[in-house]
């Protein structure tokens, strides 16, 4: 590997990090707060993917403003799910929650699938091939632009869950569900206020994806798996983790996935076994928000 | 020791299961070959879901990788019919079934040690990388292209073989559910530190229940690899079949003797009926069930039935907010 591959490799990663970051926050919020491991959290993010392609092939908005309206939209939908089907079942053991979002991401794909088609998708705009030169360097500006915007609305959910009443009332629920009920916490609303912005960051980073790379109906899989992997990195506990865990996990995959790229899966899930099996609870981890 | 009268209860389990062993044995001279295959892919499932009962029922730990034995149990039946041996067709599964079991013990050894939603992404993982190494290993696997068994067109063997499978696994699981073993389980599942305080060596009760929810898989994975003649990674990795078995086993009831089996003909019977009417949207429906059946019968068909024997007997009225005493249990407000 010679330095200018080494340092395009670097740069992806950094790139590639961001997104990564937004992907894991919600699920790491989902999971930390509700002990809910979405797996259909992936299927949000095709969602909000899908959302940006339509806006733009057939409203012809520019795919960056697509991105609130999907957040909007994916908030409702994340919201009304976890009120209607989830809430009902969240006192259950655990496989009860698996099993439940694992049904609904069936169901969102296969539905995606049948009325979108299994089409590789991707949204090309003017500005699609452009990029920065550093040296010999490529940064592509969409993927710029992704990586500012992801830390922009992370640092946005960090300072919501701090700063804002309905924000400390999610920390709240997470620490201790009795004291925070004894507090006037509607629990209830407060579970699907979190999972709503579980979904809605999903959202925004299905429409970031849509700009970067070709997707189908599948791609979501493999990011709900990774959101996994990123917060057993990091740790659940608080933002600053899923922050490290992305990065870690970026740069684990992009010089994994550079050197061999048939094993990368394999690799990944065989540094995670190991790492759960040495320090269950992550590399910074604590159990929740606090 | 007095001499135990079975309960009515009792009686009709065995009326019904004679019943139902019968008419599955007399079943293929009414059958077309394609419905044979329906039914020996329904044996099939009830196999591995018996075999994800023990893990995933009696045990309660979510096992997601079980589809990894599968593949196992299929390549190594598949390999060593085609190697230079020529070993014939049960020596090679029972071989399989034996390794898969092996490799169970020695996966489960670390993996047994994680907790709820790390067991169940590690499992994941495990069953994706075995994927991987199949996909890779070209020098044994040959890759992707996959394997090549020999012909066997004789549809009436592998729908009696599986059936023999099915009842065995049925002996096998009363018998385990009422030795010590069993007991192991279900004192892990409900709270493990308090076995280990009743002297319980859970770590090896739990790598047992895993190596024998592998063996069955690996049955279960020769023969449908000996049924299908090409075996791929990506026919026998398939994340699906870990699903089928989990949502089988739910149907019928997690814990219980003839749930998997039971759960497995229901998830048969539904998918069948799905496949032929609404093609495309097969997936949608099996979410769809899953979703239904987690939030109004999470203990799936097996309750029910013993409940209607009562009613039917006038021990107990029929209370229809019976089905919606899950969602009060476990609902949050």
């Amino acid at each position: 590997m010679n330095p200018v591959e080494f340092g395009q490799i670097a740069v992806n990663a950094v790139l590639l990090s961001g997104i990564l970051a937004l992907v894991a926050l919600g699920f790491s919020l989902v999971w930390g707060i509700m002990n809910i491991v979405n797996l259909s959290h992936g299927a949000f993010v095709v969602l909000g993917a899908y959302l940006t392609f339509y806006l733009h092939e057939l409203v012809g908005l520019d795919p960056f403003i697509t991105i609130p309206i999907g957040m909007v939209v994916l908030f409702l939908v994340g919201f009304v799910v976890q009120r209607v089907l989830i809430n009902q079942v969240i006192r259950a053991p655990l496989l009860a929650t698996f099993l439940l979002t694992f049904g609904l991401e069936i169901l969102i794909v296969n539905l995606v699938n049948y009325f979108f088609k299994a089409d590789l998708r991707s949204v090309t705009t003017r500005y699609t091939g452009a990029g920065l030169s550093l040296g010999p360097l490529r940064i592509p500006y969409i993927r710029l632009a992704a990586l500012f915007i992801s830390f922009a609305l992370v640092a946005v959910t960090a300072v919501f869950l701090r700063a804002t009443r309905p924000g400390r009332a999610i920390r709240a629920t997470g620490m201790d569900i009795d004291a925070a009920r004894l507090t006037g916490v509607k629990v209830a609303q407060i579970y699907a206020l979190t999972f709503a912005i579980g979904t809605s960051l999903a959202g925004a980073a299905g429409s970031l994806l849509s700009m970067i790379v070709p997707f189908d109906p599948n791609l979501g899989g493999t990011y709900t798996q990774r959101a996994f992997v990123i917060c057993v990195l990091g740790g659940l506990g608080d933002v600053g983790n899923v922050i490290l865990g992305a990065i870690l996990y970026a740069f684990v995959d992009v010089f994994v996935g550079a050197r061999l790229p048939e094993m990368s899966q394999a690799f990944t899930f065989g540094v995670l076994v190991l790492l759960l099996i040495l320090r269950p609870q992550g590399i910074a981890g604590k159990k929740f928000y606090a | 020791m007095p001499e135990q009268r079975p309960t009515l209860r009792q009686w009709i389990g065995l009326t019904v299961t004679g019943l139902v062993l019968i008419g599955m044995l007399i079943l293929p001279g009414y059958q077309s070959p394609y419905d044979l295959l329906t039914y020996t892919r329904f044996l099939v499932l009830a196999l591995m879901a018996q075999g994800w009962n023990l893990i995933g029922g009696f045990t309660g730990y979510a096992a997601f990788g079980n589809v990894g034995f599968f593949g196992v149990g299929a390549y190594t039946t598949g390999l060593l019919m085609l190697s230079k041996w020529h070993v014939p067709f049960f020596p090679a599964l029972f071989s399989g079934a034996v390794l898969a079991g092996l490799i169970a013990v020695l996966i489960g050894l670390p993996v047994l040690r994680l907790k709820g939603h790390y067991f169940a992404i590690a499992t994941l993982g495990v069953a994706e990388a075995f994927r991987q190494i199949a996909d890779t290993w070209d020098s044994v696997t040959q890759g992707s292209t996959g394997i090549d068994l020999p012909v066997r067109t004789d549809g009436e063997f592998f729908y009696y073989s599986a059936l023999a499978f099915v009842v065995l696994g049925i002996l096998v699981t009363i018998a385990l559910k009422r030795s010590k073993i069993g007991y192991a389980w279900v004192a892990i599942r409900g709270d493990q530190e308090a076995a280990k305080m009743l002297g319980i060596n859970t770590t090896a009760m739990k790598v047992l229940a895993f190596a024998f929810s592998a063996v069955f898989a690996a049955i279960a994975g020769g023969l449908t690899a000996y049924q299908n003649i090409h075996v791929t990674p990506g026919d026998f990795f398939q994340l699906e079949y870990t699903l089928q078995m989990i949502i089988a086993t739910i149907i019928g009831g997690t814990g219980t003797i003839l749930g998997p089996v039971l759960g497995a003909g229901v998830y048969q019977l539904l998918s069948t009926y799905v496949w032929t009417r609404f093609l495309e949207l097969h997936p949608t429906v099996l979410g769809f069930i899953i979703i239904v059946f987690i939030i109004f019968l999470p203990r799936g068909l097996m309750p029910v039935l013993t409940g209607s024997i009562d009613v039917l007997r006038g021990r107990r009225r029929f209370r229809w907010q019976a089905l919606l005493a899950n969602v009060r249990a476990h609902r949050v407000t």
